[in-house]
């Protein structure tokens, strides 16, 4: 990974130079210390360990954020001074950084995956109930990682470019389409346009006149979706506009200015308060983070 | 804030990022204390005990989906950590649990967490190492397994906690046609008024993060929650006085305006929101820099504006 960065940095390194080598051999003793330290230290000293690793990995997307960046920097221009040298190194750290967390991510993921096989071949294994709905997503799962790896392989080198057009394409490519675009992105159209149905049931249920605030949100509903629908905002708009005669006020009782108002006055203004609610949240909750003084899981 | 300077322009939102800082960290400094300090009543959490103690006079599971967040971050760790008290209470009435993931990585903390919770109450035995699950990373997937799982678990409460998107409904509607009960928080306002149209008890904004300092009492998260409020105090007195402000500005003529950085005289004109003070503070006009650096000789010379 640290060969293949094109920009000469700190992160990067001649292909097999001694400098790539010992980077690399660092790097991994780095990583055996932390491991062995969380592994062999009493219980005791493991959280300090895990604060410190913490602390460390945060400070960088602190300073990223914090530290001034070099302006309208070229790539073969050297620092003015260790503000800019610091800035530099931070900038180039990022794609290199971005990618430990894609290495992490797919390590978890095999996790992810055991944990599948382990529930659902148990459950195939001891004949549980609905063992049929197992065989036929491990099944599923099997095919999917077939067609997709062969499929991928087959794209590998000068004959990848060739397979653009499906007159060149064999079995395990017309096998990748059809289970990917053919049924996956089938089902997940399907999945999401049910969304419309239980929108429906949702919106019959939530405005039920039972109290006076459900009232005013059926009202104010019935105006924001009259409002979109051109045939009944044309004709009020246009009564309204006819009766006015030039008094801007009741120009006011147009359909579409109502819920104008009401999305720029109400929904922008409360979604907005939200915003500022979960945006400190989320500081608050990233420091504590940060900083180890959150204890997950924490007693009740 | 990438390319910013913000020591020249920028300024006023670090400092308004480290004043929320501080009154947060005094604030747990306090609460450590022993200073008691308060939060008020928020029916959704109160509904947690209600909802675990209806799934077990049923006999029937609790679900809870931790969100769709693609990596472990503060939403899903705040969610497992409101997932944390609940299977603490289910597991002292030895209630079942079904946690369903979205990601590994969230699949991996959850687990360790939730064996944990049984580890501390005692309770290791009763602690099924598939109650917590990797469904899915694909969002209509993950909707349909979780959906499947609701259904043929006939799960007796159900939790939505995180970061949910078009699936939101799909998993409240569901779990509401078998008569669960349902409590539910999303960090994505969108997704807010369909959990707040389909679901029993809605957590909404930041409600979701005071959610543990409630539940819990830990002194470190309820100071850090009263700082929380502080930095509303402090946005509140900052929309007041930019209302002040920018309505001020409005009603004057300006003979000058700032471009890049640097005020040039015009004509006389009404002025506009870009005119006011507060505005310029909030969202200032950058000035043009041209730096020069030395050239490192080892590397060859970019391609016309091929600067970052």
């Amino acid at each position: 990974m640290l060969a293949q960065v094109e920009v000469p940095t700190f992160w990067s390194e001649p292909y097999n130079s001694p400098a790539l080598w010992t980077k690399l051999v660092v790097a991994l003793l780095i990583g055996l210390a932390v491991l062995v330290g969380l592994m062999y230290a009493p219980v005791r000293a493991r959280r300090p360990i895990v604060a410190v690793v913490t602390f460390f990995s945060g400070l960088y997307w602190v300073m990223l954020y914090a530290w001034p960046i070099p302006i309208n920097r070229q790539d073969n221009q050297l620092p003015n001074g260790p503000v800019e040298a610091v800035g530099f190194w931070l900038k180039d750290s990022n794609s290199v950084i971005v990618s430990f967390t894609q290495i992490l991510t797919a390590l978890l993921f095999g996790l992810g995956i055991y944990s599948l096989l382990r529930i659902h071949l148990q459950r195939i294994v001891k004949t549980q109930r609905d063992w049929g709905f197992s065989v036929v997503l491990l099944a599923c799962m099997s095919l999917m990682v077939f067609f997709g790896y062969a499929d991928w392989n087959s794209r590998l080198g000068e004959r990848g470019a060739m397979l653009d057009n499906p007159a060149n394409w064999g079995f395990v490519n017309f096998g990748r389409d059809f289970l990917f675009e053919g049924l996956l992105q089938q089902m997940d159209a399907a999945m999401f346009s049910v969304i419309a149905f239980y929108i429906l049931s949702a919106a019959y249920r939530a405005f039920r006149v039972r109290s006076v605030e459900a009232t005013i949100l059926l009202g104010t509903a019935l105006i924001v979706i009259l409002s979109l629908m051109g045939a009944v905002s044309g004709l009020w708009d246009d009564t309204i506009r006819s009766a006015a005669n030039g008094n801007t006020f009741i120009l006011n009782f147009q359909l579409t200015t109502i819920a104008d108002w009401i999305r720029n006055t109400f929904q922008t203004s409360s979604l907005r308060g939200i915003s500022f609610g979960v945006g400190i949240g989320l500081l608050a909750m990233g420091l504590r983070i940060w900083l180890s003084l959150e204890r997950t899981g924490g007693s009740a | 804030m990438a390319g910013e300077q913000y020591l020249d322009t920028g300024w006023f939102g670090m400092l308004v990022t480290l004043l929320l800082a501080v009154f947060i960290l005094v604030n747990i400094r306090r609460a450590k204390g022993g200073k008691d300090l308060f939060i008020r009543r928020i029916a959704g959490l109160n509904a947690i005990d209600e909802a675990i103690g209806r799934a077990t006079e049923m006999g029937r599971p609790v679900l809870m989906v931790p969100g769709l967040s693609d990596t472990v971050n503060a939403i899903a760790v705040q969610a497992i950590n409101i997932f944390a008290y609940v299977s603490r209470i289910a597991a002292r009435f030895a209630n079942p649990i079904l946690i369903c993931c979205y990601n590994a990585a969230v699949y991996t903390l959850a687990q360790e967490v939730i064996r944990d919770v049984y580890q501390q109450e005692g309770l290791a035995d009763r602690y099924d190492q598939d109650s917590v699950r990797f469904v899915s990373d694909r969002q209509f997937a993950f909707a349909a397994g979780v959906s499947g799982l609701i259904l043929r678990e006939q799960t007796a409460a159900t939790f939505f906690m995180g970061e949910f998107y078009a699936e939101s409904l799909i998993f409240a509607e569901t779990a509401n046609s078998i008569g669960s009960i349902q409590v539910a928080s999303s960090t994505e306002a969108t997704q807010t008024p369909f959990f707040i149209a389909a679901c029993d008890y809605v957590l909404i904004g930041d409600e979701f993060y005071a959610a543990s300092a409630y539940l819990t009492r830990q002194p470190v998260l309820v100071g850090s929650l009263i700082g929380q409020d502080w930095g509303k105090m402090m946005i509140m007195v900052l929309l007041t006085l930019g209302t002040i402000v920018n309505s001020f500005t409005l009603t004057r003529e300006v003979t000058s305006e700032k471009v890049d950085g640097v005020f040039n005289t015009i004509p006389a004109r009404k002025a506009k929101l870009d005119d006011s003070p507060f505005n310029q503070l909030i969202k200032p006009s950058k000035p043009k820099i041209t730096v020069e650096r030395p050239i490192d000789p080892t590397k060859a010379a970019p391609a016309a504006g091929g600067g970052n």
